[in-house]
């Protein structure tokens, strides 16, 4: 295989692998609990297995409730690859005009009326029917056989729901141990799907529910072994009015004649100027707008609690009711106690009324439904299942209060300063706002509390972070020009290393060969002759220019340095320089604690020492050539020093070498000193900075733009 | 044609209506069919549909953005619902009486139009009847009951009620039965929900809308607009007042029977 081909092959295999995994935490998140079914007795607790399309689901007790009268709740768990199973539950209505049931082999749920591809079976009470069809976002029924006498509220009815291959079967246990059931044949069936729980325009409960995988002989056990008839939706002849409508007019007239309603009720508002010290009888109609810890209604003028009631039925949120008691008037709004509550109608619910929370402070608002914002700024459990929430909003803090055993995942999932938006009774009661704020709001439920906004960024730890990571950019960005800088500085000295390698292989052999030649040619003919004289002239110029010539060399051959080699190159320079034959006493000394030297600083340095040793060798005919390192606190000083004939500096004798040497140290920031002296010697002494450790270096910097120092020096000034 | 069918669970959630219209849009389904729960909220939507260039047909009443390419209504002939409702109760009170009208909503335009359309018929036509209540529509059947309770245990005498929401009508039925009036207060309705108490008496009329065949006209209207053939801009489908008397009769079994639907 080429190359290119083994590039095609490896990057095929990563974006493969990257598919795969994408498509595996796809199918992990859309199948849910995937993998083959084994019998589930479902969990209500576990919330993260469920999932909630509309509704107002509470679980107590081990009873999964649906309090809201939505067109189609649903409450889904399990995994869409699951074919063949039964689900099975007790399942109770909670008011008279709607269904309530068991779905399965659903996907693509949404929330909305019948928003699913699925199968549902349930019990309905409005024409007192079980019931059994498929819903493709829109409903198809294929039962509805009829229970008689009927189909009660408030009583627990157990169901099961089968799917087998394309056959389906319900069965409904009654309350007086009586089983109905049907079962239909779907070609063209939805293979497989999740489970759920759906009640249609009224409140229900579910309790025990169990899944199973499902056999031909479960199947056969409902239906009696009976091939089930096809499916057809339900037609209803031409030219009679649909029974549908007809069906309706039985559980009307039923209620009708069980809520006959009191026409002289009061308005709740009038109650709070009723005498505070006198027990009042009264009779009021009002919508549920919280059922725990304490039943509150509304009408149209107010809200007011109703503790330790009465009820004759259950009732949830939106039932209209009926309330005899004792009217209790409190400072901002009235309280019935020792009341009989019957419910009268559901499917009224109460729009809550936007308030601050400066206006719901006022207590204006007390026992009202009503819709606040706030920015979360803590959250605690407290006894009795309480989970609290405190928010502030402007001037006002307030809490919220959520009671029960419901979700908490969302509870444990709200973040600290986030801005929230909540629903619920606005209360004053000292009970639940502790005397620490001046209201609270009880929350029907976790999930009325909807979060707008996350927590701002600009938090002190994120500021913090921010410093840090900029601070680390620019220390990693130093870093590599550093780096960088150093590699510059190789590539020079390598190119360096290279031409004097060039140089001694070319021109100093070549000069070597040329003084050979010349020598040879000195030594044919006789001394004293004009030719043999100017034969000793070439030759000493041969030799100087060869001698230029090492010197050039090893000026160019610094081999790469460290801050330790740096004295011992120099002393190594000034050793070939000298003759063997002349008496020059070379010293280096080190004084201070050794350092690392930068790789620039060292090689200038370097330079500066061999060109000063070079002068003192050539020029000055020292004795003694004295060669210093020096390493002070922040700074290194290089210090060649001899004992020669020195020179007046004022003569303008300060040559090439010398311009080179201050060039290089300006090249650096280093100081370069020269003093001489006729006949007392040449020093020449350049000091270089050596860099800051971090820490120095960072408190330099601060103290350099310390703004309290800063503004201090400006006002001695002043 | 395939067709995404959704709705919000309550009758009363226009927020989770127009989440339905913003998500189909973002699926990108080619047009949309539309029954606005009110109007003004559903403007600034249907107008962003339009923008889009997605075909619209809105049902049941006039947002006040003039149809035209992209956008056709379908709606009940409610000038002619109005009147329907006025003549029957002129006639079933011989020209002399007392009316209440409740389930008035400012919120939806056709049932504006309705209720004016009412009150004019009535002025024009019977000027011996007299609309002594008039009640703004409520939040559901009970909260109508109540508001009912409360006109006819009220001092006013009411020889007849014109309600024109199937809420109201619901309610006002409930407050006949529960005060015993029912035989003596007659109630003319709007839109089909209680259809047997037409057979008892218990209501006297229903105007009902034809919403078989609006919902017919809607779909086809969206289909010429996604081809690019013309369609007139407001269609105006003609209600039926049923009674006792006609309830059988074929013209209305075609607007109740429910056999067209046979699923998917």
């Amino acid at each position: 295989m080429t190359m290119a081909g083994r590039r095609i092959a490896v990057a095929a295999g990563i974006v493969l692998l990257l598919a795969g995994g994408v498509a595996g935490v796809w199918l992990y998140r859309t199948l849910g609990h995937g993998g083959p079914l084994k019998t589930v007795y479902a969990a209500f607790d576990k919330q993260d297995d469920w999932k909630e399309y509309g509704g107002t689901w509470q679980y107590v007790d081990g009873v999964m409730r649906n309090i809201s009268d939505e067109r189609g709740a649903k409450l889904m768990s399990g995994s869409v690859g699951w074919t063949n199973y039964s689900v099975e539950a007790d399942v109770l209505l909670l008011g008279q005009y709607g269904d309530a049931g068991l779905i399965l082999r659903a996907s693509d749920e949404e929330q909305g009326v019948d928003a699913y591809h699925g199968y549902m079976a349930g019990l309905r009470d409005l024409d007192n029917a079980l019931l059994l069809g498929r819903a493709d976002y829109g409903w198809k029924e294929y039962v509805a056989k009829t229970i008689a006498p009927r189909v009660y509220a408030q009583q627990w009815y157990h169901l099961k729901f089968l799917a087998y291959g394309c056959d389906f079967a319900v069965a409904t246990t009654t309350p007086s141990g009586e089983t109905i059931s049907a079962a239909v044949e779907d070609p063209g069936c939805l293979p497989a799907g999740r489970f759920g729980l759906k009640s249609y325009n009224t409140g229900a409960e579910w309790k025990n529910v169990v899944v199973r995988p499902a056999t031909a002989q479960d199947l056969a056990s409902m239906t009696g072994g009976v091939t089930p008839p096809r499916a057809e939706p339900n037609a209803y002849p031409l030219g009679s009015i649909p029974a549908p409508y007809d069906r309706y007019f039985e559980p009307l007239q039923r209620d009708l004649e069980a809520h006959h309603s009191d026409i002289n009720a009061r308005t709740i508002d009038s109650l709070r100027l009723l005498p505070p010290d006198v027990s009042t009888q009264v009779t009021l109609h009002g919508v549920v707008t919280l059922t725990s810890p304490v039943l509150y209604v509304q009408d149209s003028t107010g809200g007011l609690a109703i503790p330790a009631a009465h009820i004759q039925a259950p009732v949830e949120i939106g039932d209209e009711i009926e309330a005899h008691g004792d009217a209790v008037p409190r400072d901002f709004s009235s309280v019935l106690e020792h009341a009989d509550v019957r419910p009268l109608w559901s499917h009224t619910p109460v729009l809550p009324v936007a308030v601050t929370a400066y206006q719901a402070s006022t207590g204006a608002f007390d026992a009202e439904y009503i819709e606040i914002e706030g920015v979360l700024q803590g959250k605690q459990d407290e006894e009795g299942n309480r989970h609290v929430l405190v928010l502030d909003d402007g001037s006002q803090s307030f809490r919220a209060i959520a009671v029960g055993e419901g979700p908490t995942a969302h509870f444990g999932n709200l973040k600290l300063r986030s801005r929230i938006r909540l629903r619920g009774i606005c209360v004053v009661d000292p009970a639940y706002t502790k005397d620490q704020t001046s209201f609270a709001v009880l929350l029907p439920s976790l999930r009325d509390v909807e979060v707008l906004a996350g927590p701002p960024w600009w938090t002190t730890g994120h500021v913090l972070a921010l410093i840090i990571g900029t601070l680390l950019l620019i220390l990693s960005g130093f870093a590599c020009y550093i780096q960088i800088e150093r590699w510059r500085m190789r590539a020079v000295l390598k190119e360096r290393e290279r031409l004097a390698h060039d140089m001694h292989d070319t021109l100093a052999q070549s000069f070597a060969g040329l003084g050979f030649q010349l020598e040879a040619m000195q030594q044919e003919l006789h001394e004293g002759g004009e030719v043999a004289s100017q034969l000793k002239l070439a030759r000493a110029m041969v030799r100087d220019s060869h001698e230029e010539a090492r010197r050039s060399i090893a000026a160019l051959r610094p081999d790469p340095l460290e801050s330790a080699e740096l004295l011992p190159a120099l002393k190594s320079c000034a050793a070939r320089m000298i003759n063997s034959n002349t008496a020059i006493q070379i010293e280096t000394v080190c004084e201070g604690s050794e350092r690392s030297i930068p790789l620039r600083t060292a090689d200038a340095l370097l330079h500066i020492g061999q060109e000063a040793i070079t002068n003192a060798v050539r020029h000055a005919h020292p004795s003694h050539v004295r060669i210093m390192l020096m390493y002070a606190k922040n700074s290194v000083e290089l210090v060649v020093a001899d004992d020669g004939c020195g020179f007046h500096l004022s003569s303008g004798s300060a040559g090439f070498g010398t311009r080179g040497m201050q060039r290089r140290a300006a090249a650096i920031g280093a100081k370069l000193k020269l003093s001489s002296v006729a006949g007392r010697g040449t020093t020449v002494r350049v000091s270089a900075s050596l860099p800051l450790s971090f820490p120095k270096a960072l408190w330099r910097t601060v103290r350099m733009v310390q703004p309290w120092k800063r503004d201090r020096n400006e006002h001695d000034m002043q | 044609m395939e067709i995404y069918w959704n709705a919000p669970m309550r009758d009363d959630d226009m927020p989770s209506q127009i989440a339905l219209v913003e998500r189909s849009v973002a699926r990108g389904y080619g047009g949309i069919v539309v029954a606005p729960i009110e109007t003004l909220p559903m403007r600034t939507p249907i107008r962003r549909l339009m923008a889009r260039g997605v075909p619209v047909v809105v049902v049941g009443t006039d947002l006040g953005i003039p149809a035209g390419p992209g956008l056709s209504y379908v709606m009940s002939d409610e000038q002619l619902a109005g009147q329907m409702a006025g003549r029957r109760i002129g006639t079933i009170l011989h020209g002399q009486g007392n009316v209440a009208i409740v389930g008035i909503r400012p919120q939806l335009t056709s049932l504006v139009e309705r209720e004016r359309s009412l009150e004019a018929t009535l002025v024009r036509e019977f000027p011996g009847i007299r609309v002594v209540v008039r009640r703004f529509g409520l939040a559901g059947a009970p909260q109508e009951q109540l508001s009912a309770n409360e006109i006819l245990s009220g001092g006013e005498r009411i020889d007849a009620i014109a309600a024109l929401t199937l809420g109201s009508t619901r309610g006002a039925y409930y407050a006949l039965v529960a005060t015993g009036k029912e035989k003596t207060v007659k109630l003319v309705g709007f839109d089909q929900d209680l259809i047997p108490p037409l057979r008892t008496g218990g209501i006297d009329a229903v105007v009902a809308q034809n919403t078989y065949a609006m919902g017919r006209i809607a779909i086809e209207k969206l289909d010429q607009e996604r081809h690019g053939i013309a369609t007139p801009g407001v269609t105006r489908v003609p209600p039926v007042l049923m009674t006792q008397e006609n309830i059988d009769s074929a013209e209305i079994h075609a607007i109740l029977d429910l056999s067209w639907w046979k699923g998917q």
